[in-house]
């Protein structure tokens, strides 16, 4: 063929000047410009703009929340119920923070699953993707972080749970590294157990490390879909388009407002809280038993349940393998199909779904009782 | 010795804290749903030890209120028991001490007897209803979801109302100055094009 092996140097460098091409980085060709390819699948090209919408909502929130709460085991608890009893509107923006964390987390995972199924991640979209999982680590990071901070029995009692399944990961690994988990998990958690140390580190990592690391990994994300635009998404050769300025933008804005004004009356009209038995709501009780249907958030279902469910290992080797293919998807699923890779992200979100909506049921069935 | 003095000493030496765990177990059987003693008294561990709101904790006048109102045995205007909470207080006036005892053997008949017309907190699910679901009668924001929401949709139906209208107001001024850009855009770019 005549082809000369390129030297590294210069294979990174060609793939970091596609990647960031400097005749594109103006706005001429990142609005002014840029097409959005209209089919079957286009509302799938909404999903993103509506997680960032949520996730600003959280910033929003988030904010107005940390004028009034207490990050001391000792105060944590009285200083939502402070929020949710005598603040006025706190009760709101409360509910609004965690319904909208909730929609945020699902707005994600669709979004991950429909980008997947239209092989958005092909060249030259490989760092939109990486960035784009990274953001969906980051997400489920907040939650985790952000479920210890009302310092409620659910709330200590599920932390305890998730570090001591982090710790659990390193009898299967070799020699010193079967350390490192322990490493991990004393470094999150900060003192023997879970108390004021996990609480402050918690909280740190909650409203100063993730919202960093976010802004860095959600500028590179955006940045790429803007120099590089949305993928096509669909097979067909030619591929109807309009501007993404302003038609676009007019519409996902509207798909803002709808949001907004759904999560808002939510957020008004049903407490987040109403979902959990009353006895995980009390303040935790450090001499106490441990109460009664301690679970993570719904979000964490589909690797708790099988925690339960199946053998350890399993759901490590089975959660490093997918992690480890959905992040190098570019470049392993590069000459997959769109009709496969569909395939393989409906299955996705049929377990997803399944999981999450009969997870205790299932459990049921196989164990009897509850886990 | 009357018989009503007769069953109070029976309960003060046998039990102590008039705990009737009888009424936590029908809950949590027909409800599903986990439920401790804080439904109805001030301690969520019981009335039996010494942290707040159990009996070894209680000062001289808190064991005056517990006295006076162990000796509700019949439906009374008002017991304050230091003990109990306010739907704990409320059951104890409203049934009597008598007719509570009677009742652990048939828990479900609790609601019954207690009515629909008291909601402690407020949140539109009356108390009976809430003994029945397994959920707290004096957190406002806890009770079943849907009739929660049911009620408190209708409570701010004002409130939905402005946040629509507002919603729309804003989406329209946006909508609105990001077309008046788009024309300018538009006009520059065909000035440029002459």
């Amino acid at each position: 063929m005549g082809t000369t092996l390129e030297p590294r140097s210069k294979r990174v460098a060609r793939f970091v000047r596609e990647r960031f091409p400097i005749e594109k980085l103006d706005a001429q060709s990142m609005i002014v410009k840029k097409e959005v390819p209209l089919h079957k699948m286009s509302w799938a090209y909404y999903m993103g703009g509506l997680a960032l919408f949520f996730l600003l909502v959280q910033i929003v929130t988030g904010l107005l929340l940390l004028f009034y709460y207490q990050p001391t085991v000792s105060d944590a608890h009285a200083s939502v119920a402070t929020i949710s009893e005598h603040i006025s509107g706190g009760a709101w923006i409360r509910n609004l923070h965690a319904w909208s964390a909730s929609a945020m987390i699902l707005t994600v995972i669709v979004h991950l699953f429909t980008t997947f199924a239209m092989k958005a991640f092909a060249a030259p979209r490989e760092l939109t993707w990486v960035s784009g999982m990274s953001l969906a680590l980051l997400v489920f990071a907040f939650g985790f972080t952000g479920y210890l901070l009302p310092w409620n029995q659910i709330a200590v009692n599920a932390t305890k749970v998730g570090l001591q399944s982090v710790e659990a990961i390193g009898q299967y690994l070799p020699g010193e590294l079967a350390r490192w988990p322990i490493y991990v998990r004393e470094t999150i958690q900060g003192e023997p157990s879970v108390g004021q140390a996990t609480l402050s580190r918690f909280f740190a990592i909650h409203v100063i490390v993730l919202p960093l690391l976010t802004v860095g990994a959600l500028g590179v994300h955006l940045l790429q879909v803007q120099i590089h635009g949305m993928s096509r998404g669909v097979d067909a050769l030619k591929v109807k388009t309009e501007k993404f300025f302003p038609f676009f933008v007019i519409k996902d804005l509207s798909v803002w407002g709808v949001a907004f004004f759904v999560v808002a009356v939510v957020a008004m009209c049903l407490p987040f809280d109403a979902f959990l038995p009353y006895p995980l709501l009390e303040p935790y009780n450090p001499l106490g038993s441990t109460p009664d249907g301690i679970k993570p958030e719904w979000y964490f279902f589909f690797v708790y349940y099988p925690l339960e469910l199946l053998p350890y290992w399993a759901v490590i080797a089975g959660s490093t393998v997918v992690g480890g293919a959905l992040f190098l998807a570019p470049w392993i699923f590069a000459r997959t199909t769109r009709r496969t890779l569909t395939v393989l992200a409906v299955a996705g979100a049929l377990y997803f779904v399944v999981i999450t909506l009969f997870g205790h049921a299932i459990y049921e069935a196989l164990k009897g009782g509850t886990p | 010795m009357t018989s009503a003095l007769r069953v109070f000493v029976f309960l003060s030496i046998a039990v102590p804290g008039y705990a009737h765990h009888e009424f936590q177990t029908f809950v949590q059987a027909h409800s599903g749903r986990p439920v401790n003693c804080a439904m109805c008294h001030t301690s969520a561990d019981g009335p039996e030890g010494t942290g707040p709101g159990q009996i070894g904790s209680l000062d001289e006048l808190e064991r005056e209120r517990l006295n006076r109102a162990r000796a509700a045995f019949d439906p009374s205007p008002v017991v304050d028991s230091p003990i109990l909470n306010d739907f704990g207080n409320l059951i104890v006036a409203r049934l009597g001490k008598r007719r509570i005892l009677e009742l652990r053997s048939n828990p479900a008949v609790l609601a019954t007897e207690l009515g629909n017309e008291s909601d402690l907190d407020r949140d539109g699910i009356p108390d009976a209803r809430e003994y029945l679901e397994g959920t707290h009668p004096l957190m406002r924001h806890h009770g079943a979801p849907l009739s929660l929401f049911a009620h408190e949709l209708r409570a701010n139906a004002f409130h939905v109302v402005m946040l629509g209208l507002a919603t729309i107001i804003t989406l329209y001024g946006l909508i609105s100055i990001l077309r008046g850009f788009a024309l300018k855009m538009q006009a520059a770019a065909n000035a440029e094009d002459h």
